[in-house]
């Protein structure tokens, strides 16, 4: 399993003549996506803007982004790996359950004119949001929609793309991936980067108390997190650097107030589509940026007397 | 101030052949003499200028995407540990940064070229070879499917079309220029692909796969850059491309250019059941044509990861293998797609493979004309060059390793009836001085006074080939950088650009374009200088 | 036999893939002592977190609350390991031989990637039981797993070979992309069990939700499941097969890839 068919913004700009929005809601968390990148754009093949693109809004619920949808999908809270999956099925011409497909909120015909519409797109875009990625069945929904996109080449052109999240969470993941191999959920500990989703990664450490210090840059998992999760931060050694008094700062050892990055402090921002874009400060701060606050931990912690690991720390290769 | 005492120094661009020799390095140079400072005694070693890599992947957008599509791959990998001198990294298929900075120097490589960079995703690159410690580098840019490139060539603009390249390449802080399947990629951006030289491209009445070619070339060769079109041809891996190739050295007549991976393209056969190698037949032709230099992109039984912007190819492969598959299209520009593979000694398409690679390196007449790849990671990992060079040094393991072939593959080949075994002055070549040469680089590849102090030693007289995985001390600048095995200083390397000229009136020329079929501001399109560590223009013409 | 009792939770998760008859078969008792295990980032000796009995054995016996301490039995090939009390994450990941048992409880990833071996578990397990490691192609190549409890998420992902048996009731997932083997679902399933499927048997002795992409097929007492059950009956697990007492329902999936897996659903008589 895996893989990923995609492209950048400008593609579904210049080429997509049908658009798929799936758990998420453009309209009020990425407002200028229709504007910008999909909708109104007169694209270099889709002359006629608006009038050359049919959108299709897939959602357990109709948000303002229905307003501006020719097809609005109604899925039930939880059935999208279902809906995701008869897709798979139906574009192969392969068999479904109909009694199944209807405790979705679907129908079949509902799904098989949708597979009909996609294969007769020239380039097909699915477009998916945290409405699939947080809710149950979290990455398998995720990895529902890049096989239906993937599989849709055998058809036509079809690409998908996460709708991420705020905070450049797509540039950590890019820097975190050439450092060190792998996008989050990283355990440094035996010398060397080792990546298990459910085992490293932040709620997970959390809710089970696998760490005993903290170090919180950009998030405020004190507001986000289970109880349990929030109770451990409490109780351990927490050091928040940010630009505000966050949840979390309420329950830190440290808090440390840092400048606005993009805005006050400059640096490099990822698209959603991995295209990396320069930010120049338009304020001062007078508060540190991230960096000179981490290089500052740095240099007081080498001060310190030196810890490395032993080669032994190497697990086997299995 | 260093002096390498006692050694026997390959210097073939120089002329030098097994000679024991000292070789004095100040000031990150070759010297004629030093006084005080180090001395190695190198006595039953040998010296070598360090390796070079013309063509690999190993930063950027389209590896980026490759290292996180395969966490499996790097469970399985070298962890290097964090310790004083190096940072943690993991090694394998598609090493992270720091890693493959320490991978190469380990082997005694000192310089790399990434092959295919976008400019979109160009800042991207320059991150990531900014983290990559120790070796040089240089980029190629990708040109061939540029649509406002494509579209002046249609319109008949050549003077302009030569101008956006330029700019183009300075935006980028690029070396030299990139050509993947000229046209294919803009098609395959509706699925289809660019099969025939002489049909017109997807979307265009004029334009064809051989007007991008000989456009390019002849733009390039005007601007006069160190290294010439870099091209990955048509019809990449494809049985029967041979004659694609051959067309396609056609038309570059008259023409510098660096054919890439060449071996990817000696195909003969109709299909995969009839696959054969043609790379004999590719060698004549090549051996005729002295304005053309390649690089093997010889394939080495194993895992491997196909990365290449030929999406169409790799969605081929993808139907074929049923593995994991991923693509980006990139606007306006290029693409990449993704494919992990095993290459098996039991599969016949493998095993031609695996023989044309090494049949082009023995059959090119001038090891100055062909040199040591595996197009890393496409067709086998550039740590394990290594056993390439045992093979082309020792008939007898060659012959081995030919036992392990499927009878079927004997008749498609004609590795069997090859003697001829490298010596240690043309592995030399093939991994430094031509490969230096070819780039356009006169600092590097050779241990003349003047010349850049990047030196690998190893043991002599150890089985054919197998040194070269072990250097006993690689020097980096003039300093060690390896000593034993193991890493002793992390330098940073240098990143060589070029300004090729162009007039400043272009950017009026672009800027509405840009903004009409592109999604970001133009001021935030070229990359700032500040991104490049330790950038070095180098001189065009 | 060498024992080795953990004296207290440890405060962060323990590594101590050193806990292997593979890795202490050949050690004297101080040797064994010294092994390094892995307390966070910090290497420590076996003897700082527990009391070591005996030397030079294949048998281990592991007493106490080891929940936080993981990859116990990694790429073991022989012998036995007896745990009294729970087990942490990777319990016998990458095993090709020998024997695991635990009294307790297990955390996710038990005999993930495994190739050959035996392992029961009398508590609950959690997720991604013989599983595949995220990116690899496939999860447990051969052996036995016998879970008495519950499971968690993505039983036997991707699994090619192998037979796992869960007690209780296995969360949403079971049987995720199964290429081969076979997996027993005594409690049931919640959700989405087979998802993908390309091979492989999934028996459930209770009604599970199924996905809109498996198909009815026919409802029977299959042989080999006779077979089977007579098996898994010495292992201690009753699995009915007899047509007086009911049949299964066979469906067959998942269309969606499309694969020739197959869900066999206990339909009691007279139900």
């Amino acid at each position: 399993m895996g893989g990923k068919i995609t492209c950048t913004l400008g593609e579904v700009k210049n080429r997509a003549d049908f658009i798929v929005y799936w758990g998420g809601n453009p309209a009020e968390c990425h407002p200028r996506h229709f504007t910008k990148y999909t909708l109104t754009q007169k694209g270099r093949f889709v002359p006629e803007g608006r009038k050359g693109r049919t959108m299709v809004l897939v959602d357990i619920r109709e948000t303002p982004s229905a307003k501006a949808a020719d097809v609005f999908l109604q899925v039930r809270p939880g059935a999208d790996f279902e809906v995701a999956t008869s897709l798979r099925a139906i574009i192969k011409g392969q068999p479904v359950d109909e009694k199944s497909v209807a405790e979705t909120g679907l129908t079949v015909e509902r799904l098989q004119d949708l597979a009909d519409r996609m294969k007769r797109a020239r380039f097909g875009v699915i477009f998916f949001g945290m409405g699939l990625s947080m809710t149950r069945g979290k990455h398998m929904n995720s990895a529902a929609i890049l096989m239906l996109a993937a599989e849709m080449n055998a058809f036509t052109k079809f690409v998908c793309m996460p709708m991420r999240g705020h905070g450049n969470v797509t540039g950590s993941d890019m820097v975190l991936r050439w450092t060190t191999g792998y996008p989050f959920g990283i355990n440094l500990s035996r010398g060397y980067p080792r990546f298990n989703p459910g085992e490293f990664s932040t709620v997970d450490l959390l809710v089970r108390g696998d760490n005993d210090a903290a170090l919180i840059l950009g998030a405020d998992p004190g507001a986000t997190m289970p109880q349990p999760g929030i109770d451990h931060l409490a109780r351990i050694p927490t050091i928040v650097l940010d630009p505000k008094v966050t949840h979390t700062s309420r329950l830190a050892r440290v808090h440390i107030t840092t400048a606005v990055t993009g805005i006050s402090a400059p640096g490099t921002a990822y698209r959603m589509d991995e295209i990396p874009l320069p930010l120049r400060p338009a304020l001062q701060s007078p508060y540190p940026t991230d960096e000179e606050v981490i290089r500052r931990i740095h240099r007081a912690v080498a001060a310190k007397p030196a810890w490395f690991p032993a080669p032994a720390a190497r697990m086997a290769i299995a | 101030m260093l002096r390498i005492t006692g050694g026997k120094v390959h210097d073939p661009a120089n002329g030098i052949d097994g000679v024991v020799r000292d070789v004095c390095i100040a000031d990150g140079r070759i010297v004629a003499r030093a006084e005080g400072g180090r001395t190695i005694d190198a006595s039953g070693m040998v010296v070598l200028p360090g390796g070079v890599d013309i063509h690999t992947h190993v930063a950027g957008a389209a590896l980026n995407f490759a290292r996180g599509m395969t966490p499996e791959n790097f469970r399985r990998a070298v962890p290097f540990l964090r310790t004083p001198e190096r940072r943690a990294g993991l090694g394998g298929i598609t090493p992270t940064t720091f890693a493959t900075g320490y991978l190469y120097a380990g082997m005694g490589w000192t310089t790399v070229n990434e092959a295919a960079v976008p400019i979109l995703s160009a800042r991207h690159t320059h991150e990531e070879l900014r983290d990559i410690p120790i070796v040089d580098k240089t980029t190629c840019v990708l040109m061939a499917n540029n649509e406002i490139v494509l579209d002046l060539l249609e319109a008949g603009e050549l003077e302009r079309a030569k101008h956006v390249v330029a700019w183009l390449i300075w935006a980028a802080k690029a070396y030299g220029v990139k050509a993947v399947n000229p046209g294919g990629i803009v098609a395959w951006k509706w699925g289809r692909n660019a099969n025939t030289l002489s049909a017109p491209v997807e979307g265009y009445s004029k334009v064809t796969p051989a007007t991008i070619i000989s456009s390019l070339a002849g733009i390039i060769d005007e601007l006069r850059l160190p290294h010439p079109l870099h091209i990955h041809g048509n019809n990449l891996g494809v049985p029967g491309n041979v004659s694609t190739t051959i067309e396609t050295m056609k038309v570059l007549e008259g023409r510098r250019a660096h054919l890439a991976h060449l071996q990817f393209h000696a195909y003969g056969g109709d299909d995969w059941g009839s696959m054969r190698s043609e790379a004999a037949a590719l060698a004549e032709q090549f051996n005729a044509r002295k304005d053309l230099t390649a690089d093997a992109g010889a394939v080495l039984f194993g895992d491997a990861l196909t990365i290449t912007a030929d999406g169409p190819w790799q969605h081929l492969l993808y139907q074929l293998t049923g593995r994991k598959w991923g693509n980006v299209d990139v606007e306006n520009e290029t693409g990449c797609g993704i494919v992990p593979y095993v290459y098996k000694g039991s599969s016949l398409v493998n095993a031609v493979q695996w023989a044309a690679g090494l049949e082009l390196l023995l059959l090119v007449e001038d090891p100055w004309r062909i040199f040591l790849t595996t197009d890393h990671p496409n067709g086998g990992c550039f740590w394990r060059y290594p056993e390439l060079i045992r093979l082309l040094m020792s008939a007898d393991h060659r012959r081995e390793c030919l036992k392990q072939l499927p009878a079927k593959a004997l008749k498609r080949i004609v590795l069997p009836e090859l003697d001829r075994q490298y010596t240690r002055s043309e592995i030399a070549i093939i991994t430094s001085a031509g490969p230096a040469r070819a780039l356009g680089l006169p600092q590097k590849g050779h241990l003349g006074v003047g010349a850049d102090a990047d030196v690998a030693l190893y043991d002599e007289g150890r089985d054919g080939g197998l040194e070269f995985a072990y250097p006993r001390y690689v020097i980096k600048g003039g300093e060690i950088v390896v000593e034993e095995g193991e890493i002793r200083a992390v330098s940073e390397g240098r990143e060589f650009i070029v300004r090729p000229s162009f007039d400043e009136q272009i950017e009026e020329y672009l800027r509405p374009l840009f903004q009409k079929v592109y999604t970001m501001s133009f001021d935030n399109y070229p990359v700032e200088m500040e991104r490049l560590a330790r950038p070095d223009v180098q001189a065009c013409g | 036999m060498i024992t080795l009792t953990l004296r207290e939770q440890p405060p962060v998760p323990l590594e101590a893939e050193a806990l292997s008859p593979d890795v202490m078969a050949a050690l004297a008792h101080d040797a064994i002592r010294a092994l390094p295990v892995y307390l966070g980032k910090r290497q420590q000796r076996v003897d700082d977190l527990f009391e070591v009995a005996g030397e030079a054995s294949d048998e281990l016996e592991i007493r106490g609350d080891a929940a936080k301490v993981k990859w116990i039995g990694r790429g073991m090939t022989r012998g036995r390991i007896s745990i009294v009390g729970n087990a942490g994450m990777h319990l016998g990941a990458y095993m090709k031989g020998g024997t695991i048992e635990v009294s307790g409880n297990v955390s996710d990833w038990l005999g993930a990637e495994m190739s050959g071996g035996f392992i029961r578990v009398r508590g609950n397990a959690g997720g991604q039981v013989g599983a595949a490691y995220r990116g690899s192609l496939s999860g447990m190549q051969d052996g036995t797993i016998l879970i008495g409890g519950s499971a968690g998420l993505e039983v036997g992902m991707r699994m090619k070979r192998g037979t796992i048996v869960v007690g209780g009731l296995a969360r949403d997932f079971a049987g995720l992309q199964m290429k081969g083997g076979t997996i027993v679902l005594r409690g049931g399933a919640e959700l989405r069990t087979g998802a993908w499927m390309v091979r492989g048997t999934i028996v459930s002795l209770t009604p599970i939700r199924l996905l809109p992409t498996f198909s009815y097929a026919s409802t029977y007492n299959p042989t080999f499941l006779r077979l089977y059950a007579r098996h898994l009956g010495t292992l201690g697990f009753a699995i009915p097969h007899e047509d007086r007492e009911g049949a299964y329902r066979r469906y067959t999936g998942d269309s969606a890839v499309p694969g020739k897996g197959e869900i066999l659903v206990w339909k009691p008589a007279g139900a």
